[in-house]
């Protein structure tokens, strides 16, 4: 569906982003993450024609990103990017007659949609009246209103309580059974591994992790031992292939840099008395998130 | 399914005429220019007074009134006033307080052995030095004719004597005898023509940067130009806001009609000479237009001025466009509009000057320049200042500007909308500008 390849874009010098290549298949939700500048914003530009690459290719089932096939793109933007002294209704009927849908099938498609986020009594209300979260319910309406084959979400829950953060997810996960391709960035990594499949980290424009979820944290050597045991600090750090040990009440948690030494800590481990828990573990993409571009920026 | 670009022209027309400060502005625009074309009705309802007569009472010494009071009757037909002439037998100083609040004088003649007789001119105000000129001759006149006859002299020797020296006004340069009219009807055309030009370009240069800022301060920008071209935008921006100055026109005509509507009612005239000041005096400006027949001339220079008119409006369009879509907040924009306020206003300064230096080269040159044009040309073609040859010029210059602007300032436009960082801004402008 999607296919992003050898991409590269500059702005005069600086260079945004550079060489990176990814697809996104049909009910596929694909992550795209990286701190703040990273380059994910030129990428989703790019994606939606609003920039060209300097290098590299960009095409919807092989075929050149123009706005017949923008049409069938879904984007909603970090930040909100809604008309505020315009009504729900206005804004949806703005969005989606620019999106080529005619204004009944806009206005039905709306109801459903106001009554799946509860907030039908909405429909004619101006949106600088509503709540950061309700805003963020319409904006996300506006990013759907045309079934999207693609959809393109930068932060969708942001502002939204635990209870809206779900009844989102099950409208993204209703779209991915609809074979929806879903590009997916939070800085929340929680989210990322709860819904992505295959996701990318971008620093500095540069690809440093890609592939799908259970790989990446497959690959990734350095893995996580939690202990409850009569032990103390000073004799877990001093285990061979033992590369950091966190106290936290009565419990331990040692990061070892190869699977392979988790053996010289079992070997250890059960000599003692009181133990209680041992549990080898991947590291969440949180933690191999912040592990990866930590070392990008030298920490 | 709707087309884009007139779903885009339909949308940002309808968001600008269904905002409440578009439907305020306007009512306080009707109540203003109601009041302004009603002035006098105002002023004289809470207890002013626009009447010019007064009444000169004179208390006479001398036993000269009869002859005075011939003398002082001709003031009416220079002045254009109803001043009536009446002698009073009341003390000055009686009088001096019935002269409290109004605009009547007091004329006290005595007698005098060498200079037949002295005068004294007294008012409660200040009084007009025309008006005060006109009563010093008429009493000269009364002087001379006493004089003459206490020397028994004829009276066909006395009106020798008397009456003024028949003069005839020869003007060699045929261009200044028009001086007059010119400058009575470009008063008049910069009161009715240039100002309310002035206030659309200002409205249309607010519109554009209001809208264009508001998308990108939204974001909302980004959802827009990924589903249309920028051309597409640009341009609807560009139509809509000139359709809206098309519709703020013709409400500000409207609004002139309905002042004069309610002027009927009240005084039963739409003379509104009494009203403003008497460079609107209709019956004059209609006399001129006879003159310079311009009935005869219309037949081209509406066409002209109407290309004049599209054209202006849409190089201030395209400016205010381009200008907009550099800024990231309206504060920014208040600041690169100002070159295009402070551009329009030196064309509306350059109309009030030319009532001032008819003929001015100077100012002929600068009804060809692009965006000043606007204000100058049309009122300077009307009284027949410049040629058509001229406007010819304007128009062309026009023509290139906006070719200009479209070829470049939509690269600009591209580049400027996505942007909200103000580092090296004008580099980056450049540099779109000069990228194919």
């Amino acid at each position: 569906m999607l296919s992003v390849k050898n991409v590269t874009k500059y702005y005069g010098d600086k260079r945004a982003v550079n060489n990176i290549s990814f697809d996104v298949k049909e009910g596929e939700i694909f992550g795209l993450l990286g701190v703040n500048g990273a380059g994910k914003t030129t990428t989703f530009r790019m994606i939606m024609n609003l920039l060209e690459p300097t290098s590299g290719k960009i095409t919807f089932n092989n075929k050149k990103i123009d706005y017949d096939i923008t049409d069938k793109i879904g984007f909603l933007t970090e930040e909100r990017s809604l008309l505020t002294k315009l009504t729900v209704k206005e804004q949806i009927i703005y969005y989606g007659t620019l999106k080529s849908i005619s204004k009944d099938i806009i206005l039905k498609r709306l109801d459903e949609l106001l009554e799946r986020f509860n907030i039908s009594e909405y429909k004619d209300v101006k949106i600088n009246t509503l709540s950061k979260g309700n805003q963020q319910k319409i904006q996300f309406i506006s990013a759907i209103i045309n079934e999207p084959k693609l959809l393109i979400l930068d932060e969708p829950f942001s502002g939204l309580d635990p209870i809206n953060i779900e009844l989102f997810k099950s409208v993204i996960l209703d779209l991915q059974k609809k074979k929806t391709a879903i590009i997916f960035s939070s800085h929340r990594m929680d989210h990322v591994e709860m819904l992505c499949e295959k996701l990318l980290i971008l620093v500095k424009g540069e690809t440093v992790l890609e592939g799908s979820l259970k790989k990446i944290k497959d690959d990734f050597k350095v893995k996580k031992i939690s202990i409850k045991a009569d032990v103390s600090k000073k004799e877990l750090e001093s285990i061979k292939g033992v590369n950091k040990v966190y106290k936290d009440n009565d419990s331990f948690t040692l990061y070892i840099d190869d699977i392979k030494y988790s053996k010289n800590v079992f070997d250890y481990i059960k000599k003692k008395d009181n133990v209680s828990k041992y549990e080898v573990s991947p590291l969440s993409l949180e933690e191999i998130f912040i592990s990866k571009v930590g070392t990008f920026y030298g920490k | 399914m709707e087309n884009k670009f007139k779903f885009l022209v339909k949308m940002s027309f309808l968001r600008k005429i269904k905002n409440k400060s578009f439907i305020i502005g306007n009512i306080i625009v009707l109540i203003i220019i109601a009041l302004l074309v009603n002035i006098d009705s105002v002023v004289s309802f809470f207890g002013g007074d626009f009447n010019d007569n007064y009444e000169i009472r004179v208390v006479d010494n001398a036993n000269y009134y009869d002859d005075i009071k011939k003398d002082l009757s001709s003031i009416n037909n220079s002045l254009d006033k109803e001043i009536k002439i009446n002698k009073t037998d009341k003390k000055v100083k009686e009088e001096e307080k019935n002269l409290k609040s109004t605009k009547d004088i007091l004329l006290v003649i005595d007698k005098d052995e060498t200079n037949v007789f002295t005068a004294k001119v007294i008012s409660y105000s200040y009084i007009d030095n025309l008006d005060y000129e006109y009563i010093l001759g008429a009493l000269n006149k009364s002087k001379v004719r006493i004089a003459v006859n206490e020397l028994n002299l004829s009276d066909e020797d006395v009106n020798k004597l008397s009456s003024n020296v028949n003069t005839k006004r020869v003007i060699l340069d045929n261009n200044s005898k028009g001086e007059e009219k010119s400058k009575t009807l470009l008063s008049f055309l910069s009161l009715v023509v240039v100002l309310p030009c002035f206030m659309l370009i200002i409205f249309l240069v607010q519109m554009i940067g209001a809208e264009i800022n508001e998308e990108k301060q939204t974001r909302s920008m980004e959802i827009i130009i990924g589903n249309v071209s920028v051309k597409t935008h640009f341009f609807s921006k560009v139509v809509a806001s000139n359709l809206f100055i098309l519709l703020q026109g013709f409400l500000l005509l409207l609004y002139s009609f309905i002042g004069l509507l309610i002027r009927k009612a009240v005084t039963g005239s739409i003379n509104i000479t009494n009203s403003v000041n008497s460079s609107l005096n209709i019956a004059d400006v209609t006399s001129i237009f006879k003159d310079i027949n311009l009935i005869d001339k219309l037949s081209y220079i509406i066409p002209l001025i109407l290309i004049l008119l599209v054209l202006s409006f849409l190089a201030y369009s395209l400016l205010a466009g381009i200008l907009a879509s550099m800024t990231t907040n309206m504060e920014n924009f208040s600041q690169l509009q100002t070159p295009l306020v402070v551009i329009n206003l030196i064309g509306y300064y350059l109309v009030i000057l030319s009532s001032l230096f008819p003929g001015a080269f100077f100012i002929k040159v600068m009804s060809c320049i692009p965006l000043i044009s606007i204000s100058l040309a049309p009122s300077l073609l009307i009284s027949g200042e410049i040629s058509v040859n001229l406007i010819i010029v304007a128009i062309l210059l026009l023509m290139l500007l906006d070719y200009l602007l479209v070829k470049y300032g939509l690269r600009i436009y591209k580049a400027g909308i996505l942007n909200y960082s103000e580092n090296n801004l004008w580099k980056k402008m450049f540099k779109a500008a000069k990228e194919r």
